[in-house]
């Protein structure tokens, strides 16, 4: 399935057109209308959407290069958060700090990120490796085992009960007011999530467009036999991948912590479900793909939650994927096509 | 042709053949819970009593407290020396509530076909006491609910008449949703309310008889949901009005009202108060100074109470307590039985002796016994809470 740059900017181009109806209808025409309401739902969209665009670049990266979704994802994303919580305890608590807070942050994001590495590179190396040149159900389905089997462990060891992060009470309950005090609110932890993703996504795609290793990696997407002719260790550039989606997944379990408070061994599910919805609806090993999903899948569940009953974001959600499946197979972005020259 | 018709014909005499083979398996497994549903066990030294409870899930947190408080009355039961040969073994079962009532259902059936469980303590969710009701029928087990609360459960007609098999040691919502109300009106004559309800039918129950009674008395509403796996309240926060003076949640899950009041504050709304349901009642959990809640009284200064706080690191899970009382309701239920059987019982028997508890004193605070419905007899009725600065709930009705 692949997209031609001319057909994904039709895709963007139908799109805009989409989101300026409805825009015009939320602001002059829902029974909530007004400028100011229809903004903060999208700010709220826009920062929910900057940790689904993370979870879902690990989708797009994994199944770039392999071909592979991994369903294990969102539960990597659970244990970063879990990573998180537990340095933010070991170092005190966010009541009482040992360190600034700032580098205890630092640090919450530095060793989840490790450490949902480490967990991504083992992944690959017992549940896929065995397992590439099976046929593709195989890999599928020890990707769904790994993701019981992570949620069990943390369950087992943790238990059932849910850890609170009080990200509020560690960094403000203050934010800025955009339009006077009446206006929309951002917090100062919202702004952090925004800025911490970009900074991400920014990293991420001059790892893959400007460094060796990117290079590497998008030779093994491209033709795994022919990169390992040319020299490229396969095995080394996919396990690599593996830590560096995996690595995004534990940023965002983190910033899911500090900004929503509660986790819980459960909580990977519908994040990784919405993750993948936002990888596919952008385009399955895209990373612009990745991104764009990301924050409209965020987009649409805020609005959906303002506008509608809170019942109906999720079907709302979901009803996008199906519609997008069904006009856009390949995703709006999807991945380049070859052109015949 | 003829060979594929031989194959055809030989296939289908396998499948009957095997589904007769299965349908004869069976047959045994039926006979044995309808067995053990009309059997006489003997009672010996060790009694079996179920506990059905929410101990994976989304709502793992408050059914791990029921269970807990349920063990912690069986071991104070194990430990006194009387009661050497009427000591009671708890089998536990998750039902994962908020998951699907399937594993409820999955649960009752295991415990129905347990020829030696004589009674149950649970389960947790009305959805859950609907779903098994007929599974626990058929096993004749009685079962006593510590967190039930819907009205209809014992009306003896709606989703099944389980009278005479369904107790509990909760008073129900048709009393919570009228003391609320009362609250918010008369005390603290609140003019906007904003109603949310977790979708589930406990909360959805709470949210409209809550709504009714506001709007019979002139108090502007409005209502919205939010569902159990949802972390983000930001978009719904959006849509509260900054002049609304109380936000009413009847939810479960004690941790999603803690982040919800975090993130209203965070929103700049936090002069509007939240008002609670017995399901957050968890101190230590839910810590939003100034919020209200409403619950089941419990007698704070008991000693059995206090022993229980501090072995639990001073965080009491009330939430939990009323299924001690159920597990003592059944225990006590379990060994009147086997007394009045000389060492045998029926559970029709035990169930009888459910439906004549009369505990004087109990960790409620008042006596328990049961109409004939499974209500509690008064003085059931439940309190209104705050949370103060400390995290405590401070009783003020």
């Amino acid at each position: 399935m692949s997209t031609t740059p001319r057909q994904a900017l039709g895709n963007l181009a139908g799109l805009g057109v989409l989101l300026a109806a409805w825009v015009v209808y939320a602001v002059y025409f829902s029974p909530t209308q007004g400028w100011t309401f229809f903004l903060q739902l999208t700010v709220n969209g826009i920062i929910l959407g900057s940790i689904y665009a993370l979870i879902a670049l690990g989708y797009s990266l994994v199944y770039g290069i392999l071909k592979l979704l991994n369903f294990a994802h969102g539960d990597v994303y659970m244990i970063g958060a879990f990573i998180g919580f537990g340095v933010l305890t070991l170092l005190g608590g966010p009541l009482s700090p040992a360190i600034p807070v700032a580098l205890l942050v630092l640090c919450m994001f530095v060793v989840a990120m490790l450490g949902s590495g480490l967990l991504g590179l083992a992944i690959e190396r017992f549940a896929y490796r065995p397992l590439r040149d099976a046929p593709r159900i195989a890999p599928l389905i020890s990707a769904l085992g790994v993701a019981f089997f992570l949620e069990n462990s943390v369950l087992l060891l943790f238990g059932a009960n849910y850890r609170n992060y009080d990200g509020y009470d560690l960094i403000s309950f203050n934010g800025i007011h955009l339009g006077g005090s009446a206006g929309v609110f951002v917090s100062y932890l919202g702004l952090m999530v925004i800025s911490g993703a970009l900074l991400l996504m920014v990293a991420l795609i001059a790892l893959v467009r400007w460094t060796q290793f990117g290079k590497a990696m998008r030779a093994v997407s491209f033709d795994r036999e022919a990169a390992a002719m040319m020299g490229i260790d396969p095995d080394r550039v996919i396990a690599s991948t593996f830590f560096v989606g995996s690595a995004l997944g534990g940023a965002a379990g983190v910033m899911f912590g500090l900004l929503y408070s509660q986790i819980y061994y459960l909580v990977g599910f519908l994040a990784g479900l919405k993750g993948f919805t936002a990888a596919v609806v952008g385009g399955i090993g895209s990373i612009p793909g990745a991104m764009l999903g990301g924050l409209l899948v965020g987009l649409i569940e805020s609005w959906a939650r303002g506008y509608l009953n809170g019942n109906d974001a999720d079907l709302v959600v979901f009803g996008v994927l199906i519609g997008v499946m069904l006009i856009r197979p390949s995703g709006l972005l999807g991945t380049p096509a070859l052109q015949k020259v | 042709m003829k060979n594929v018709l031989v194959a055809a014909v030989l296939a289908a005499a396998l499948s009957i053949l095997a589904t007769a083979a299965w349908g004869s398996a069976k047959a045994p497994a039926r006979a044995a819970a309808s067995s053990a549903a009309t059997a006489t066990v003997k009672c010996g030294s060790v009694r079996t009593i179920g506990m059905a409870a929410p101990i994976t899930g989304p709502a793992a947190d408050i059914g791990n407290q029921q269970v807990r408080w349920a063990k912690y009355f069986v071991k104070r039961w194990n430990a006194v020396k009387a009661h050497a040969h009427s000591r009671i073994k708890l089998i536990t079962g998750d039902t994962q509530l908020g998951v699907d009532t399937a594993f409820a259902v999955k649960v009752a059936k295991s415990f129905a076909s347990n020829s030696k469980m004589l009674a149950v303590v649970g389960p947790a969710g009305s959805q859950e006491v609907v779903a098994s009701t007929d599974s626990y029928k058929s096993g004749r087990l009685g079962f006593v609910s510590g967190s039930a609360t819907r009205v209809s459960l014992t009306d003896g007609h709606t989703a099944g008449n389980r009278i005479g098999y369904f107790y509990r040691t909760v008073p129900n919502d048709g009393q919570q949703a009228p003391a609320v109300a009362n609250w918010m009106t008369k005390k603290l004559k609140w003019k906007r309310v904003y109603i949310i309800d977790d979708q589930e039918t406990y909360s959805q129950g709470l949210a409209d008889g809550t709504q009714n009674i506001l709007k019979s008395r002139g108090v502007t509403t409005q209502r919205d949901s939010i569902s159990q796996t949802q972390s983000d309240y930001s978009s719904t926060i959006a849509k509260i009005p900054s002049n609304y003076q109380g936000i009413y949640i009847p939810w479960q899950l004690a941790p999603q009202a803690q982040a919800f009041g975090q993130q209203l504050a965070a929103a700049g709304k936090g002069h509007i108060k939240l008002f609670g349901s017995d399901g957050l009642f968890a101190p230590g959990v839910w810590k939003i100074t100034g919020s209200y809640d409403s619950a089941f009284p419990f007698n704070a200064a008991n000693p059995v109470v206090l022993a229980y706080v501090k072995a639990h690191h001073g965080n009491g899970e009330f939430f939990g307590l009323p299924s001690y009382v159920a597990a003592q309701v059944d225990t006590l239920a379990v060994t009147k039985a086997c007394k009045a059987g000389h060492g045998k019982t029926t559970r029709a028997a035990v169930r009888k002796q459910i439906a004549k508890t009369k505990l004087t004193t109990s960790l409620l605070g008042f006596p328990v016994a049961f109409q004939h419905s499974g209500e509690m007899k008064a003085p059931a009725a439940f309190g209104i809470y705050q949370i103060q600065k400390n995290g405590a709930f401070k009783r003020i009705d």
